[in-house]
């Protein structure tokens, strides 16, 4: 870790150095943007006031930073952003950290020692960018461009790593989707022809299955449920772990973890048998009900109770309490579905669910994407490579994956094995898939694999202490970014954007000029020939307005339709209803409708691991924040008293935790919060990277442990499928 | 000349079953090479403001793109398709027809 670290400076040090930094770039004009709280005159406040947009974590809340002299003192929530209903969570007001925080990468590195060794040396970034274009150049002579890989995390300048990509003729593109989301995506839009927003604030009934909107924030679900409940809404939560959103429900069911199916099955069989679905609506507007009514036939209340260790009589009278609420009722989407093999299916179950209670596009059920209006940028017509191979290096491995996002967890088999074709390149921006993707030795071995492997973040994650080039990335704070369309159901259809607050620190810089600097060197040029201004401008060219508002409040709004939008339209499935049958599916062999498999015993020694998220970790780009480290400073594994006192394991004890994938030693935490068949830590810690000073050390690592199963149908990876054995560590 | 016109006949109808079969799947084509030729071949005219329509996989239903395609000798360009391969025809098609709006893949954007 030579000449990386910063902890020798103080933080008292350090802030004055920022803040000379930015008094400097501020007074050679470096710094614009709006500053609502002067617009009315009279008292000055002391500060300046502009606005941003959250990076925390995917949600993007508009916010206000206080700066003062250069260095933001505070971020406060933008009252008129209605997506996040005027909130900034504690990630947020955590953000400034991000900036200031000691362990910020300041310069370009390159990896002197063995990979993962943690020696560095400091180079310029024309050293930088001449060795990106001199790497991209020999590989892709040598493999193909495809041979070079790329991967972006959720962020506002990922849309220029997509665009590099094409224009240097790689296909091989990844995001964080693939260890998250795309499950669920794929099973709402095979049934509905895309993907709902949950219309929250409205509704009278939600069943939340494998979702825990109360700690893992979504907005405007989060803000919006606790009001409907306020309101008189009922909530129902599915959970192994009692978590806070089950501890704020009206009911919670520790359901058996892999049996969500059999209790949405079972739902849909009440409302069929009992005549409680919605007819109208399912005889003009969906596909199947006649094949859905014979296929529920066998799953009854009495058959799931045995599966999910939920009563029959507490399934029949929820079935019965949706449907007496529908259409103001739902089972909620949710969000991570990287859960199991057939996650795809299961989360099928909970789509015809909603069919049946006839919520979409209604008030409090399930509503589509609104008109945003926002343009896509800047086109461009990328050359094709002839002597690139046809696809990409995960094609054809999972029926319907998605061709944009791919599946990290096929992906990097595919590179381990060196088929269909070698990839030996790799770019990683913004993400960190040494914490985020199951099976980190895997992960490992990959980029040991690699001839190159070039990394941007804001600090030495554990992927950047593996990489052979590591480049200082500016904070959402310090950026200019291109504009972001949001959903946000009644709450908002909007668009936000970025202006740097402060002037970026040390020799931080935006992805957007690295890509445009390395396009430049590969001949290249035209694809990056614009600035940020010029693509937002394209992007807005049919918002008159827009940009005044953006200036103005932080956030524009179009107030496109909201319930109806679907009426005397076709949906955007193969039968142009909604498909309770998926006749794609059928004639891809697929099942049609979801059917149950029970899950496999895992032996009485062993207990299933499940991944979850709390209020102040998003993922490990929040850990290394030293304020919020102070909430969350290690993980712990939690384990019901009966199996810890079968053990001999005592809350606090050293335990070690082993899968077929790793091993990990960690402090228990002995808890009536979960299952006695279920084990639960936090992600995040156990990091291998010592330039996450406020968290290495501390803690254990679940991408070690976790085992790289995939949903069959994406190729999403499934994170709740590995069994663990516990120990007490010996003394 | 009746041989030769019966030779014709047979090759036209070759041609045709065998892009009537590739247009029944789209898969059949390279839909990444598809991509391609429709941004060089087509985008040049349909694009915003645009000397025609603007399009992009999403503005049709996998089954009107194969009708538009079965029809190309109607389209105001159907001489641009006529100078086209039939490969390249094809790919354009994989690209058009496997990001439909009611494909499993809609284009996400234009």
């Amino acid at each position: 870790m030579a000449q990386t670290s910063s902890r020798g400076i103080s933080r008292r040090g350090f802030l004055k150095l920022a803040g000379a930094a930015g008094a400097a770039a501020a007074i050679g004009g470096g710094v614009t943007g709006p500053r609502p709280a002067q617009a009315a005159g009279g008292i000055k406040p002391g500060f300046e006031s502009k606005f941003s947009v959250c990076d925390m974590c995917f949600n993007k809340c508009s916010l206000i930073a206080r700066v003062q002299d250069g260095v933001i003192q505070k971020l406060d929530p933008n009252p008129k952003f209605l997506k996040s209903r005027g909130m900034l969570c504690a990630k947020g007001n955590a953000g400034v950290e991000q900036v200031y925080g000691a362990d910020r990468l300041k310069y370009p590195l390159l990896r002197v020692g063995e990979r993962g060794e943690g020696k560095f040396k400091r180079i310029s970034w024309d050293q930088a960018l001449d060795l990106m274009a001199a790497n991209f150049k020999q590989i892709g002579d040598q493999y193909t461009r495809c041979g070079f890989m790329f991967m972006a995390g959720s962020d506002m300048q990922s849309t220029f790593v997509h665009r590099f990509a094409e224009a240097y003729g790689s296909y091989n593109t990844l995001s964080h989707e693939s260890m998250c989301l795309i499950a669920g995506t794929r099973a709402f839009l095979d049934t509905f022809g895309e993907v709902p927003i949950p219309d929250m604030l409205y509704t009278k009934y939600v069943v939340m299955a494998g979702a825990n909107r109360f700690e893992s924030l979504v907005t405007p679900d989060s803000m919006d449920l606790m009001s409907a409940m306020k309101n008189g809404a009922k909530l129902v939560v599915l959970d192994p772990r009692y978590t806070k959103t089950a501890a704020k429900a009206d009911e919670w069911f520790a359901i058996k973890p892999r049996t969500d199916m059999a209790f949405m099955l079972a739902v849909a069989h009440v409302l069929i048998t009992e005549n409680l679905y919605d007819k109208k609506f399912v005889a003009d507007k969906t596909y199947g009900i006649e094949q859905l009514a014979k296929h529920v036939e066998p799953y009854t209340p009495q058959w799931a109770a045995g599966q999910c260790d939920i009563p029959a009589e507490d399934i029949q009278r929820i079935a019965r309490e949706l449907a007496a609420a529908a259409p103001a009722a739902m089972v909620y989407p949710g969000r991570r579905s990287s859960n199991y093999t057939d996650s795809t299916q299961i989360r099928r179950s909970y789509a015809i669910v909603n069919a049946l209670l006839g919520n979409w596009d209604r008030p409090g059920g399930l509503t589509a994407a609104r008109v945003v209006g926002l343009g896509g940028g800047i086109p461009f017509e990328a050359p094709f490579y002839e002597s690139n191979p046809e696809d990409r290096i995960d094609a054809g491995k999972a029926k319907l994956m998605f061709p944009e996002e791919g599946s990290f967890k096929l992906a990097r088999d595919a590179v381990l094995d060196g088929k269909p074709y070698p990839v030996k390149g790799f770019f990683v921006y913004h993400t960190n898939p040494m914490q985020t993707a199951a099976n980190r030795s895997k992960t490992v071995a990959m980029l040991d694999s690699m001839e190159f492997v070039a990394c941007m973040d804001i600090h030495m994650s554990d992927t950047a202490w593996m990489a052979d080039l590591v480049l200082p990335s500016q904070t959402y704070l310090e950026r200019q970014d291109p504009c972001s369309a949001q959903q946000g159901s009644s709450a908002c259809a909007c668009v936000v954007m970025r202006d740097p607050v402060v002037a970026p620190l040390y020799e931080s810089k935006p992805v957007f000029w690295v890509m445009q600097q390395v396009a430049a060197r590969l001949g290249l040029g035209k694809y990056f020939d614009f600035t940020v201004e010029q693509f937002r401008d394209k992007q807005l060219a049919e918002l008159p307005g827009a940009m005044d508002a953006l200036r103005r409040d932080g956030v524009y709004y179009n107030p496109s339709k909201l319930y109806g939008v679907y009426e005397g339209k076709i949906y955007k499935t193969k039968s142009h209803k909604i498909e309770l049958y998926n006749s794609r599916y059928a004639e891809m062999g697929i099942e049609p409708m979801p059917v149950y498999t029970p899950p496999k015993p895992g032996g009485h020694a062993r207990m299933r691991m499940v991944v979850g998220r709390n209020a102040v970790i998003t993922q490990s780009s929040s850990q290394n924040n030293a304020l919020l480290a102070k909430f969350q400073p290690t993980n712990h594994l939690w384990i019901h008293p009966d199996r810890a006192q079968e053990l001999d394991v005592k809350d606090g004890d050293w335990v070690w935790v082993k899968s077929k994938a790793g091993k990990q030693r960690i402090q228990a935490k002995v808890t009536h919060e979960t299952r006695p068949d279920t084990v639960y830590m936090a992600t995040g810690f156990g990091v291998l990277s010592p330039g996450l000073a406020n968290i290495y050390g501390k803690g254990a690592c679940i991408a070690e442990v976790l085992g790289d199963e995939f949903d069959q149908i994406t190729g999403n990876m499934a994170m709740h499928e590995t069994w663990v054995r516990v120990g007490k560590e010996a003394a | 000349m009746f041989k030769r016109l019966m030779v014709m006949l047979l090759i036209v109808s070759f041609i045709g079953a065998s892009l009537g079969l590739a247009l029944a799947s789209g898969d059949k084509g390279n839909s990444r090479k598809g991509k391609y030729l429709y941004r060089k071949n087509c985008r040049v005219c349909h694009v915003e403001n645009g000397k025609a329509k603007e399009l992009s996989p999403i503005s049709k239903t996998q089954a009107q793109w194969k009708t538009t395609f079965e029809a190309r000798d109607k389209l105001a360009c159907k001489a641009e398709w006529a100078k086209m391969s039939d490969k390249d025809i094809n790919d354009i098609y994989a690209y058009l027809w496997g990001h439909a709006k009611d494909s499993p893949s809609p284009a996400k954007c234009k």
